[in-house]
């Protein structure tokens, strides 16, 4: 037997070279048009900006100190709550889809409050904890938790039983079932939740920041827009979708990439 | 020779709901060191179940198994297992897979892979070390799944219906390169199937299981030379015995099933 004539390439999903950029073209076609309208008038300016001039008043901001805090102080507000989510969910989901009796005793509760609306909770955690940043980071987990549990535990329930059973007569001990084959088989898993998590708490930034009074990207868009300012604010929108593109791109796109070489 | 493994008076119930299910009844058996033992049965009569209290997986009700005179409780070192459905870790390569057992044995990476290739020399799949489970057919994956087995170097190694998951061309080639591990390697094989004629082409004893609860129906020793040939007329002979003893118990199983839809007829029907 010999292994010689399978393709090197082999399995769907590789794209190498200039197709593996090809998701620009969209995105420089939308641009275009975006631009081509409003200056021939069918948009009227006062309602959407030209494309040109919210990219000078992008790069203008880049500039301005305030500007590059905000996105920052987001950002970081952001990612640390979806770090401590992740923290939060992946025991539970972890408890959830391995203990039939702890899963069928919480979930029903944990399913519960996932269901409340999460704008409506967010300002009775800020009259618990305070205003301020940590007031913020704790209404990001919270709104990422509940996605990364869901999806954490489909994956752990979806673990075939024969692989429990390979890695104890292998003699796995716990933690090596946990890093050996646990987290492995539910990493698909996991970059999912991450992506669903990251797009809602950057869908209610501005709910957050405004909940929990602190000055962010968010607030800065609306205070564009209250100030007339339509450029700034569509600057600060064009700031999330690079970092959701970045984001999408660098993290989410390498970790899928690695489990694209395995995944049927 | 000494007895390596005993089954000692074995029975297993189940508690799914308030009603206890007995799997397993009263099964005494003993394995030779360097012995072929097939354990069949009708479908659910819980020779797996039987299988997976050797390999330690699961605990008997009453009685008890031995090996080398001490009884299993957990999985032991020298004992390892072969699955129905492979069984393979898909996000690892055909090597790494190999490489499990010996990983959790904390071996040195150099070694690991050593005994990993030799391994997958002796299954034929020298050169496929880097591909992952999803890039191989359904009978390389067993030969990865013997693989990973043989590389811990056990003394028994346990099959739960090995072949049954591949073709039947692949699994008449796979039976013959186990029976040739065997021949070889001397290590006691357990395999569980409901494949009368894979079984004698295999085993040196084969257990035959009653329906459920299972139970020992009888003992049958094959002491024909090896390969063995499916139209010598020992073969058919012991083929036919083990073919109507397997046909009882199917039939007492229908005939119990049809009794007991009766009965639920009746009852619903408040028939006396």
């Amino acid at each position: 037997m010999s292994a010689k004539n399978v393709p090197e390439n082999f399995g769907p999903g590789r794209l190498r070279g200039l197709n593996s950029y090809i998701w620009v073209l969209p995105l420089i076609m939308f641009f275009f048009a975006w631009e081509a309208t409003v200056r021939l008038g069918m948009l009227s300016q006062s309602k959407i900006p030209l494309f040109s001039k919210v990219v000078s008043a992008f790069l203008l901001g880049l500039t301005s100190e305030s500007f590059v805090f905000f996105v920052f102080q987001s950002f970081i507000n952001l990612t640390f709550g979806i770090l401590l989510a992740v923290l939060a969910a992946l025991p539970l989901a972890l408890f959830a889809g391995l203990k039939v009796k702890f899963d069928s005793a919480f979930t029903p509760a944990i399913m519960l409050v996932g269901a409340l609306p999460d704008l409506a909770l967010l300002p009775i955690l800020v009259m618990w904890i305070g205003p301020g940043n940590v007031a913020a980071v704790t209404m990001a987990a919270v709104c990422a938790f509940f996605p990364l549990f869901f999806t954490l535990r489909e994956g752990t329930k979806s673990i075939p039983e024969e692989f429990f059973h390979v890695s104890t007569v292998f003699r796995s001990g716990k933690i090596d079932m946990l890093h050996k084959m646990i987290f492995p088989a539910i990493l698909p898993n996991m970059i999912s939740g991450l992506r669903i998590s990251f797009d809602f708490v950057w869908e209610v930034v501005l709910a957050i920041e405004l909940i929990a009074s602190v000055s962010g990207i968010g607030t800065f868009i609306n205070s564009s827009i209250g100030s007339g300012s339509l450029e700034s604010a569509f600057a600060g929108i064009m700031a999330i979708g690079i970092i959701a593109l970045s984001v999408d791109r660098i993290v989410l796109a390498t970790l899928e990439s690695r489990i694209r070489r395995w995944q049927g | 020779m000494n007895r390596q493994m005993e089954v000692l008076s074995v029975t297993k119930h189940f508690h799914p709901t308030k009603a206890s299910f007995l799997a397993i009844k009263d099964v005494t058996f003993h394995v030779n060191e360097g012995q072929f033992i097939c354990i069949v049965g009708p479908s659910g009569c819980g020779k797996s179940t039987l299988l997976k209290m050797i390999a330690g997986l699961e605990k008997p009700s009453s009685g008890e198994i031995r090996f080398e005179g001490n009884p299993v409780t957990s999985p032991h070192h020298k004992i390892s297992m072969v699955f129905q459905s492979f069984a393979l870790f898909p996000w690892r390569t055909v090597i790494e897979n190999v490489e499990y057992g010996l990983e959790l044995k904390k071996l040195h990476k150099k070694d690991r892979g050593k005994v990993a290739r030799e391994c997958l020399e002796i299954v034929g799949l020298s050169g496929y070390e880097k591909m992952y489970p999803k890039q191989l057919s359904g009978g390389m994956k067993q030969r990865v799944g013997i693989a990973r087995a043989l590389a811990v170097d056990p003394e028994v190694i346990l099959m739960d219906e090995a072949f049954s998951a591949v073709d039947e061309f692949t699994a008449e080639t796979l039976r013959e390169e186990v029976s040739e591990i065997h021949m070889e390697t001397k290590k006691t094989f357990i395999l569980v199937t409901h494949n009368v004629a894979e079984a004698i082409e295999l085993s040196d004893k084969i257990i035959v299981l009653s329906a459920r609860p299972g139970s020992v129906k009888d003992i049958i020793d094959v002491e024909l030379n090896r390969p063995r040939d499916k139209n010598h007329s020992g073969f058919i002979h012991i083929h036919k015995r083990l073919f109507s003893l397997l046909k009882e118990e199917l039939e007492s199983t229908i005939v119990r099933h049809k009794i007991k839809e009766i009965h639920e007829f009746h009852r619903l029907h408040n028939i006396e």
